[in-house]
């Protein structure tokens, strides 16, 4: 079994995302379950890649793709464009969050001058 | 001066102030508004400004709450109505920090509210001609969204950028849960549209703002119009949101 010098490069870029991710996950730089669709394509694409000999005929003759590392980069790429819509969802959902915490923070803080102005006005008496 | 308005027995109103870098003209609003509304509570919003916009407001008698950086209007205009809703206001009344709105004419809006002709009151400038010109090109874009949502809604409007506004605590409750972002004015017509929240346009006069700077620089309109007109498209199509009562 024989790797064309393309395969090998995309392989070992692949395995060192997938060790990166994981060493992010490691020292909690990145987490669990934001690490998952990184380890999945950057596993995916190295499997892709190692398993290529035996998926070269099936790419061509199913897919129609003539060039079999274009079959590849269009996994990753769909990949990719899953976990950039999942972090435009997060970030929908954490700019909601934030808003909603900034509203309460400037009723709380309202709420606890005026207790604050009462108090001072008690101990006075 | 004309005379100031009693509020029918046993209602409280909420008058609310958003406020960016208004240290120039809040002093005057918060005084107009007391002036021409004895009986109601004042709030400032404070938006994030970097001026003394909470000490001024403070200073003028108003309650102020300071939001820890800046929101936006649609956020902050939210969190007035959170205060009213959580304090059980019966209306609130939305007034510009800027001096555009007139005081004066709360009373003009309130009363539409207290005979149950409408859940939310909106003082127009373009239903009748009081001498208050606008720049062609905003309303050139006014005009545009006011066809754009009347046709959507079925229900004629004039002036849907509005933010002289008076809500009951239907409208209150509702918007203290889902309110726009951004330039709330226009995408908050279609909300109330999908809600049945029943609302009026009522002829207003504006003045030119007292002092700062508006909000709406020319290069930010053509991104604001279809920013707008995207949003108000797909709050069509968006599940309606149950009427709280």
């Amino acid at each position: 079994m024989s790797f064309d010098r393309l395969t090998l490069l995309i392989t070992f870029v692949a395995l060192a995302l997938f060790i990166l991710v994981l060493e992010m996950v490691r020292r909690r730089a990145l987490a669990e379950r934001y690490s998952l669709w990184w380890l999945i394509i950057s596993g995916g694409v190295v499997v892709l890649a190692l398993a290529r000999p035996l998926l070269d005929n099936l790419i061509f003759t199913q897919l129609g793709i003539s060039y079999p590392p274009s079959a590849l980069f269009s996994a990753g790429f769909v990949g990719l464009v899953i976990i950039m819509l999942y972090m435009s969802h997060l970030i929908t959902l954490l700019t909601r969050q934030n808003r909603t915490a900034a509203q309460r923070i400037g009723l709380l803080q309202h709420e606890l001058d005026l207790l604050r102005d009462d108090l001072a006005k008690l101990k006075n008496e | 001066m004309p005379q100031p308005y009693q509020l029918p027995d046993n209602t409280r109103l909420l008058v609310v102030i958003p406020a960016l870098n208004e240290e120039e003209s809040l002093t005057r609003v918060i005084g107009n508004v007391n002036h021409a509304v004895p009986g109601a509570d004042i709030l400032v919003i404070n938006d994030g400004s970097t001026d003394n916009t909470a000490k001024v407001g403070k200073a003028a008698g108003a309650m102020v709450v300071t939001l820890p950086y800046n929101l936006g209007i649609g956020a902050a205009m939210q969190t007035g109505f959170i205060y009213a809703h959580e304090h059980g206001y019966d209306f609130m009344v939305q007034v510009d920090g800027d001096g555009q709105h007139n005081p004066d004419e709360i009373c003009e809006l309130i009363p539409h509210l207290v005979s149950g002709n409408a859940d939310v009151v909106i003082g127009s400038r373009y239903i009748e001609d009081r001498g208050y010109i606008t720049p062609a090109p905003r309303r050139a874009g006014i005009i545009i969204l006011a066809k754009y949502i009347s046709l959507l809604t079925r229900k004629p409007y004039t002036d849907p950028t509005s933010g002289f506004r008076a809500s009951n605590r239907k409208a209150i409750a509702m918007c203290s849960r889902i309110y726009p972002s951004d330039y709330p004015e226009p995408e908050a017509l279609m909300q109330f549209h999908k809600a049945n929240v029943k609302v009026k346009e009522i002829p207003v006069t504006m003045n030119p703002r007292y002092g700062g700077q508006s909000s709406i620089t020319p290069i930010r309109s053509a991104y604001y119009m279809i920013k707008v007109m995207l949003a108000i498209a797909i709050l069509t199509i968006r599940r309606r949101p149950k009427v709280f009562s």
